[in-house]
């Protein structure tokens, strides 16, 4: 009997939070969103139009405020940084205990981790706007709201999305002005980038997430977007949509010519060149692998303008040496 | 009798390893880039050829993913089967006894310490196993004796808390969370030779409970009627469940927890060719190798260039036939 449940109890356990993990690997990736070196800069003089603001979050629903936003909670990093960004940092009453960027996010009181925000916690900051994001975080919408709380859900798929929602959080947060700026930066990196690559012929990448087991960026994700715009061809979007496991055997058969790995909090590459078999890859034998810090390339936020850059450099170097 | 058993085990035995060979070549053979027979004799003949792509996917990918899956399948068919009938309880599995959750804490630690990289990460669940079974013989012992019936108990118990403590290092640690839950839920993707080397120890493990198939078989009609017809108990109990905590805890170490081969292998097996350990032992593993080599296939075959989660394979595989079995064994 015991034992029965015992091992239930594991797999009931173990089985349902690694899927939910799975999809929250996606998430946090879309969730640990960055923002650009302004940010942490307070702008109470930010414009302000009269009258309701209405605008379309990335899961597609309307959200509408009656005023620009004066107490807002993030439940993701990347949005925490969107806010500071966008210069709303004096208005962010509450984020998550992820939150590291800006320094001064570190210092805002804490709903909890990523994947479990306390609704309960939420709700005790009286939040007029709570940035949520996709995925995980999907089903805490109408719990929220409920309770009588504004939420907008942060889930782009593409590096452009990603200019739209910075562009919608500016307008909820009254601080329109800032956001352009920062979404231009963005464009500008988009454009330079487009100028050094857009007409190398394509080379083909492969982006690890993490190595046990071997996962990377499919099709549908904001990552998958900025290979292509940084000139490459992303053998990774093969496997399907979001954040999927990819076959070791089909990483070989493809031979990328650039294996980039991203590297941060979640996942550490290590050395690649020892992995078995690696060192008959193209990429490890040409000296084209890379390790990506995942802060500047998988939050959905204004960092990313900064990865795009690094991204483009990793796949083109030839674009940027001869300068 | 014995003489009858002793001519009737050898049948089944050679089927299970022709069956195992065919499972064999097949894993060896297919794959996301699938090879013909001749390739494959080709590539075993030369050998690892350095700088040849295709060798390599042969050699340093698919070759020691194979060879892993069969041993861990092996090792935890095994342990099933001593397990299941040392603690005389069908839904026993390998990870009962509290070892997997044991070796599943001391790699968490091991994630948690940034020691993940082999041969740390194993060493540490290993200790992490035989700690837990070392605490749940303890817990166990009564007047020089093991009772079985405390040692699952405790097993189960060390089990929860381990898994609690894991839990807890997952709140505490949460960058290392997907880590952990990775780990937990139990891959072979990614390993290579290092990990077949690890679980190649467990071999001389896997042997031998066969020179105890006699006592095993006598220890299924109980402990009293053991020790009448002469067998040491204490003896053989001691050995069997260091032998099944050994064979676990390296399974677990190399590729984490990967479900129902060590509860489902033993009872099919049994199903086949009768309760009788000279037969049932070394058929469990082979089929325990095979099943996990054919559900690894299935894993890295079936959505390429995507892969399925072994465990879920296991689970799909396992499942019907196991239903169908015990069905067709209650007709007959």
């Amino acid at each position: 009997m015991s034992t029965t449940r015992q091992r239930r109890g594991l797999a009931a356990v173990i089985i349902p939070a690694a899927l939910a993990l799975l999809v929250l690997g996606a998430v946090a990736l879309a969730g640990c969103g960055s923002s650009s070196s302004s940010g942490g800069g307070a702008s109470p003089a930010a414009s302000v139009s009269s009258g309701p603001i209405t605008v379309t979050d990335g899961s597609g629903a309307s959200v509408t405020l009656q005023q620009p936003a004066a107490r807002i909670v993030s439940l993701a990093p990347a949005n925490t940084e969107i806010a500071y960004a966008v210069g709303a940092g004096d208005k962010m009453v509450a984020g998550t205990s992820y939150d590291d960027y800006p320094a001064a996010a570190k210092s805002l009181p804490k709903i909890g981790d990523f994947a479990n925000p306390s609704v309960e916690k939420i709700a005790s900051f009286n939040p007029d706007l709570v940035l949520a994001a996709g995925g995980i975080q999907a089903g805490l919408r109408s719990k929220l709201e409920k309770l009588g709380m504004q939420v907008y859900v942060v889930d782009p798929k593409t590096y452009d999305g990603v200019m739209t929602e910075i562009a919608n959080v500016g307008r909820l947060a009254g601080a329109s002005a800032q956001a352009q700026q920062v979404v231009d930066t963005m464009k500008k990196a988009e454009t330079d980038v487009q100028a050094k690559v857009g007409s190398a012929v394509k080379v083909t990448a492969f982006l690890e997430i993490y190595s046990k087991p071997l996962m990377t960026a499919g099709t549908d994700t904001f990552i998958n977007d900025m290979i292509g715009i940084a000139g490459g061809t992303n053998i990774g979007a093969a496997a399907g949509s979001g954040y999927p496991n990819f076959s070791t055997e089909i990483l070989f058969k493809d031979d990328p010519a650039v294996y980039i790995a991203d590297s941060g909090s979640m996942s550490k590459p290590g050395d690649l060149s020892k992995r078995a078999g690696y060192s008959d890859l193209t990429a490890v034998k040409d000296g084209h692998v890379y390790v990506i810090q995942d802060n500047i390339i998988a939050r959905p936020g204004p960092r990313l303008a900064q990865g795009l850059q690094e991204l483009a450099k990793m796949i083109h170097p030839e674009a940027y040496a001869t300068q | 009798m014995t003489r009858l058993a002793r001519t009737s085990v050898w049948p089944g035995i050679s089927l299970a390893a022709g069956i195992f060979v065919v499972c064999l070549v097949l894993s060896l053979v297919l794959g996301p880039v699938s090879l013909s027979l001749s390739q494959l004799w080709h590539f075993v003949t030369t050998g690892p050829v350095p700088g040849d792509l295709q060798n390599a996917i042969f050699w340093q990918i698919r070759m020691p993913r194979v060879l892993l899956a069969c041993l861990v399948g092996a090792e935890l068919a095994v342990a099933g089967v001593i397990l299941q009938d040392l603690f005389l309880n069908p839904l026993t599995d390998p990870y009962v006894t509290g070892v997997s959750s044991g070796a599943a804490l001391g790699a968490t630690i091991g994630i948690v310490l940034h020691w993940a990289q082999l041969p740390w990460m194993t060493v540490l669940a290993l200790i992490g196993g035989f700690a837990t079974l070392g605490i749940v013989w303890m817990a166990a012992r009564r007047r020089g004796r093991i009772d079985i019936f405390v040692l699952l108990l405790a097993g189960v118990t060390i089990s929860y808390l381990a898994s609690a403590i894991v839990t807890v290092l997952m709140i505490q640690a949460n960058q290392d969370m997907h880590a952990i839950i990775y780990w937990l839920m139990g891959s072979f993707s990614g390993r290579g030779w290092q990990e077949v080397e690890i679980a190649l120890v467990a071999v001389p493990f896997m042997i031998v409970p066969l020179f105890f198939s006699r006592e095993m078989d006598i220890l299924l009609q109980g402990e009293k009627r053991a020790l009448e017809l002469g067998v040491e108990v204490e003896r053989t109990k001691r050995l069997l469940l260091v032998t099944a905590g050994v064979l676990t805890a390296i399974a677990v170490s190399v590729c984490g927890i990967i479900g129902f081969v060590g509860l489902v292998v033993p009872h099919i097996v049994r199903l086949l060719v009768g309760p009788s350990h000279r037969g049932l032992l070394p058929v469990s593993l082979l089929v325990g190798a095979s099943m996990m080599g054919i559900a690894d296939l299935l894993s890295r075959t079936v959505i390429a260039p995507n892969e399925i989660p072994v465990g879920v394979v296991t689970t799909f595989v396992g499942a019907p036939l196991f239903v169908y079995l015990l069905r067709r064994g209650r007709k007959g």
